[in-house]
């Protein structure tokens, strides 16, 4: 008897399970506007009416950008509750010489190619890695800034090379180049996945994992503010090109800020920006002219 | 839709699944087994032990059970207890569930009218057999329909446990869509896994229900 009371019921399960699967698809995971006063301002206009092309933006009056809500100093929110950061010190320039007001919205990492091909944000500057993978989801402009893999671990339990992760477990945050790169290249590591970099972080602290992987210069941060961690190696794999990122086909945005770094943006911007915004979270550990890259060349 | 690569997810969802059903199953028998605690103290009305049992039930259904995980995963550490993400994963639901549990148990034992136990009494029953053969079997039979409620309601609760890192259905479509970006397929064998999962599950407790209520009638 419950069998065919059940019956029905199945047969409409794969319409169902069509719409279903259509439907989340179409929305995305991971991306959550940070609540704070600059973004709260647009609301749910952010929703709808982002991601144009350069005379929508201008017609607009606002460039919607998306940057990392928790990845200081590239990208966070301060605690005056305003974004700050490299990333940020970017995006405040563009906005200026494009004559129009910013409107940051928070992401993780993996909220990055969603906001985008979501039309939630005009442009992502945020620590975005240019990958294979990305470039078929998302347009990149030339980069702005260079950087590499590396791991952090323990300094009483230095990892100083990949090899000496087999058999160990290594922290990645979601949505990150190194998390895909390491499952590419080290499959049989295994990985322990956080959503936000701040939880990544935490777990590093409480030893849920023998090493984390970053880009060198995000970790090299946090390390001078967590004694007791140290950065055993850089330069894993390919050295790695962080560059904004629009929407896929939206040339007229693209061209701008291509013409921005090239040609438009201040001479030395990126050094100005490192200055503003890293150099005093570095100090002596890094050299400015190995981290930023002027006029989209890297030489 | 790469329906080669639905081939290659396969086993990686057939994983995924696996770590839900013991999730599942023992979120839901630790919830069980507390919450029948928890219910009897307050049906009982132990003095000073019902009150933290009645504060215990504010505290689990009123916070977020995300929140409840941080604390357990990140929080707890804090001052030395250290669980494995899987620990607090099935420590976490027990948490919650056991309160709905609880609440759900509770309104059966008190459906349960004063002149059962008389009748019991009258018929020279003991206490426990009162409980056994009169008051549980009436009291699971108004409480089944919630407790079921509550077993789906813990077994889909299972796809928060992404957030500390445990390698849940949920978890494994956030990776792939993070890493490969095919939202497609990561998503339709997302739904299909959970309906494999649940929708046996649920006729399962539906039949149960009915049998339940006929065996009392």
């Amino acid at each position: 008897m419950s069998k065919v009371k059940a019956h029905p019921n199945i047969q409409l399960l794969i319409p169902v399970v069509a719409l279903l699967s259509l439907l989340l698809s179409s929305c995305s995971l991971g991306e959550t506007p940070a609540e704070t006063s600059q973004s709260a301002a647009s609301g749910s206009e952010i929703a709808s009416s982002a991601a144009g092309s350069l005379d929508e933006i201008r017609e607009k009056g606002t460039l919607t950008i998306g940057v990392f809500r928790d990845l200081a100093p590239f990208g966070s929110v301060g605690s005056d509750g305003e974004y700050q950061g490299y990333d940020v010190y970017f995006g405040d320039q563009l906005g200026e010489d494009l004559g129009v007001k910013v409107d940051y919205v928070g992401l993780d990492a993996q909220g990055r190619v969603p906001a985008l091909t979501g039309d939630k944000v005009d442009l992502v500057l945020a620590n975005f890695a240019i990958t294979e993978e990305r470039a078929q989801q998302v347009d990149f402009s030339l980069p702005y800034m260079k950087a590499s893999q590396a791991l952090i671990s323990p300094e009483d339990a230095l990892i100083t090379d990949v090899s000496q992760l087999e058999g160990k477990t290594l922290i990645v945050t979601r949505g990150t180049s190194q998390q895909t790169w390491f499952t590419k290249n080290y499959p049989q590591i295994e990985q322990a996945v956080y959503q936000t970099q701040s939880d990544a972080y935490a777990a590093l602290k409480d030893g849920r994992g023998d090493a984390l992987a970053q880009s060198n210069l995000d970790e090299l941060a946090w390390a001078r503010q967590n004694p007791g961690f140290r950065v055993g190696i850089e330069g894993i794999g390919e050295p790695t090109l962080v560059a904004a990122a629009v929407k896929k086909g939206n040339t007229t945005l693209l061209d701008w800020v291509n013409e921005e770094i090239t040609t438009n943006l201040p001479d030395n911007f990126f050094h100005d920006a490192y200055a503003a915004t890293l150099e005093d979270v570095y100090g002596e550990d890094a050299n400015p002219d190995e981290i930023v890259v002027e006029r989209g060349t890297i030489d | 839709m790469n329906w080669d690569l639905l081939a290659t997810y396969t086993p990686m969802y057939a994983d995924a699944l696996w770590v839900v059903v013991q999730l599942g199953f023992w979120g839901v028998f630790g919830s069980l087994i507390l919450g029948a605690l928890v219910a009897l103290v307050r049906h009982w009305k132990v003095p000073v032990v019902d009150r933290i049992a009645g504060g215990y039930i504010e505290v689990a259904r009123n916070t977020p059970s995300m929140v409840q995980l941080y604390f357990l995963y990140f929080g707890l550490p804090l001052i030395g207890v250290k669980a494995s993400g899987f620990a607090c994963a099935i420590a976490g639901l027990t948490f919650l569930g056991g309160a709905y549990m609880a609440e759900a148990i509770r309104s059966g034992l008190e459906a349960v009218r004063e002149g059962q136990y008389r009748a019991a009494a009258s018929l020279g029953l003991s206490q426990t057999q009162t409980m056994r053969l009169v008051v549980l079997p009436q009291a699971l039979a108004v409480a089944l329909p919630a407790i079921t409620a509550n077993v789906i309601f813990l077994i889909k609760e299972t796809s928060i446990v992404s957030i500390i890192a445990v390698v849940d259905l949920m978890a494994l479509t956030q990776n792939l869509i993070g890493m490969f970006y095919t939202s497609n397929e990561a998503y339709l064998m997302l739904v299909i896994s959970y309906l494999v999962l649940l929708l046996p599950v649920s006729i399962g407790l539906r039949a149960l229900e009915r049998r339940f209520r006929r065996g009392i009638a």
